[in-house]
């Protein structure tokens, strides 16, 4: 029953930023369902990608612009998918501390709260968006052989292949911890679960029946605006003029689509904060 | 240090801690004691930060629990429910809490050693048992080395052997000059394991001293006398302030006087006693006493903890 931690090292433990991103790391490597969520995101990116390139025979060997924008959008085609996988994992990270209590204890350690939820913001983006980046530039060596034999030669360190490999991990990771500060609002996982995917795959719809019965652009406009929208826009191809579907509705470009998840994910981030340290917990 | 000054919490319309000051000091187990729904728990949760007074403050050696710079180096917290996510093992617990403060595999290691969950520390939380589950808690509140050290029932779930191992380990750190707070429903253990006690009840604070001053307060011990002659020692007893029951024909039950009086009584009127008993009052008498109130009100309100 005597501790034997010597007192002189006792003394060295202190509550720090680094600390609480190293506790959030330990955190999120050490859930199953962690491991589950970004197997299926790699293993998915790949595998419908993998699929898009077996097919490549069929285009007739587009080369220049063509080629690379198939190549893009071929590898980044499993960004729509991996969203939902992304918004499931940032919801659970946090509803999951909710559902189970664990939140007081993380509390308890850090009692100002938001370094709390701000470093969990960060090590789960940032894990995201590695995950994702490898995913991706798997996908790209995986096709490249499978490509070549369709006559489609590309480089990955092209930087109109690139960029949007980067935008897509980006959009993955800020989808990712937009569902989680929305998970953090609603603090339990079926609700936080139902928002994120309902913002993500519901509103979309609801906005294009809304333009079909009633051709009202504004709902096209806000459609674009939408997170998966602008997520799907992250990772576009840049090259050759982007058209709107309809002349005066709304095409983000990749930087614009950006800022816009971006801001999504800062005002779910604020109000989750500003409750946080008002809330019991 | 533990100083709760007015300390008030309202949950809508229900007023669960009500204007509580108390101070709970270093080098003493301090035992918290109160029926369901008493304020206990939630008292506990206000030290901690957990929750928001209405009115009022709580500070832990000197400060608000939030503003101390290594919260956990202050405050050790074991709250009733588990405060663990299931789906992780133990140990990756315990490293992720201390990894906020720089508590590393070693002393990780050491609290596991100290609960003696070794062989289990590999294991999700989710399979463990209640027991297993207070000894992981008990673990995590002592993985900073507080000064302070919160306890929730912690003997809840433990068996007889963890009992013993809970009322130890409390007694251990107190004589290091820890400060101990313990909430428990369990008077027996309370009275073997504090040395002052905090009976709250509906909110308030009902009793706040030692427990040789709740015993002594409470309604004085009685005397139990075995005699084949009870009518005749019954009238000998007919004497302001001593009340005398039975439940046998050969037994009485005396309050009022002391039993060596008794005694005297019966020798000169050569009346037999068989048997003369002091009963000390224990703790749970005097605690039942002193919460009475609250037990009906739980009985017509529901509990809640």
């Amino acid at each position: 029953m005597t501790t034997t931690t010597p007192i002189d090292q006792r003394n060295t433990w202190h509550l720090t930023f680094g600390g609480v991103l190293r506790s959030e790391w330990i955190k999120l490597r050490t859930l199953r369902s962690t491991v589950w969520c970004y197997a299926i995101l790699v293993v998915l990116t790949i595998a419908i990608g993998v699929l898009v390139a077996v097919n490549a025979n069929s285009l007739g060997h587009p080369t220049g612009e063509a080629a690379r924008q198939y190549v893009v959008s071929l590898i980044t085609v499993g960004v729509a998918f991996g969203q939902l996988v992304v918004a499931v994992l940032g919801t659970l990270v946090i509803t999951g501390e909710y559902g189970t209590g664990m939140i007081r204890s993380t509390l308890a350690a850090v009692p100002k709260r938001t370094p709390a939820l701000v470093a969990k913001v960060l090590v789960f983006g940032a894990v995201t968006f590695v995950i994702s980046l490898v995913s991706m530039v798997l996908t790209a060596l995986i096709v490249t052989p499978i490509l070549s034999g369709a006559g489609i030669e590309f480089s990955l360190f092209d930087p109109r292949i690139l960029v949007p490999i980067l935008g897509g991990s980006g959009a993955l990771a800020l989808i990712g911890v937009m569902a989680l500060a929305v998970g953090a609002l609603i603090r339990n996982s079926a609700g936080g679960l139902a928002a994120s995917l309902g913002l993500l795959l519901v509103v979309p719809i609801v906005l294009q029946l809304v333009y079909a019965l009633t051709q009202a652009k504004w709902a096209l406009n806000v459609a674009a605006v939408l997170p998966a929208t602008a997520a799907g826009q992250m990772h576009a191809y840049v090259g050759s003029a982007v058209e709107p579907s309809q002349p005066g509705v709304l095409l983000l470009t990749p930087w614009q689509g950006g800022l816009v998840l971006f801001a999504w994910f800062a005002v779910f981030f604020v109000f989750a904060a500003v409750l946080l340290k008002r809330r019991d917990a | 240090m533990i100083e709760a000054v007015g300390l008030s919490k309202r949950y809508g319309d229900k007023l669960a801690v009500d204007d509580v000051t108390f101070q709970v000091r270093p080098g003493l187990v301090t035992g918290f004691l109160g029926p369901n729904g008493a304020g206990k728990s939630t008292t506990m949760r206000l030290i901690a930060g957990l929750d928001r007074p209405s009115a009022g403050s709580v500070t832990v050696n000197g400060k608000p629990y939030a503003e101390h710079k290594s919260p956990l180096r202050e405050v050790g917290l074991l709250l009733d429910a588990k405060a663990v996510h299931t789906g992780r093992s133990a140990r990756a617990h315990l490293l992720a809490i201390g990894a906020t403060h720089g508590i590393g595999r070693e002393r990780v290691e050491e609290v596991i050693g100290m609960v003696g969950l070794q062989s289990v520390a590999r294991k999700r939380v989710g399979g463990f048992s209640l027991g297993m589950g207070q000894r992981l808690g008990i673990a995590t509140a002592l993985l900073g080395d507080p000064a302070t050290v919160i306890l929730d029932e912690p003997v809840n779930g433990l068996d007889p052997e963890g009992v013993i191992w809970v009322r130890n380990l409390v007694r251990h750190l107190a004589s290091q000059g820890k400060t101990v707070f313990l909430s428990s429903h369990l008077m027996s253990e309370m009275a073997q394991t504090a040395d002052h006690i905090i009976v709250l009840g509906r909110g308030r604070v009902i009793a706040n001293a030692s427990v040789h001053d709740i015993l002594a307060q409470a309604t004085g011990g009685s005397v139990r006398v075995r005699t084949p002659n009870a009518s005749a020692l019954r009238q000998l007893l007919e004497l302001p302030d001593v009340a005398v029951t039975s439940t046998q024909d050969d037994l009485l039950q005396v309050t009022g006087i002391a039993a060596p009086r008794i005694g005297e009584l019966a020798a000169a009127r050569g009346i037999i006693l068989h048997e003369l008993t002091p009963v000390v009052s224990s703790l749970e008498d005097a605690y039942l006493e002193l919460t009475q109130d609250d037990v009906e009100y739980r009985t017509s309100e529901g509990a809640e903890s």
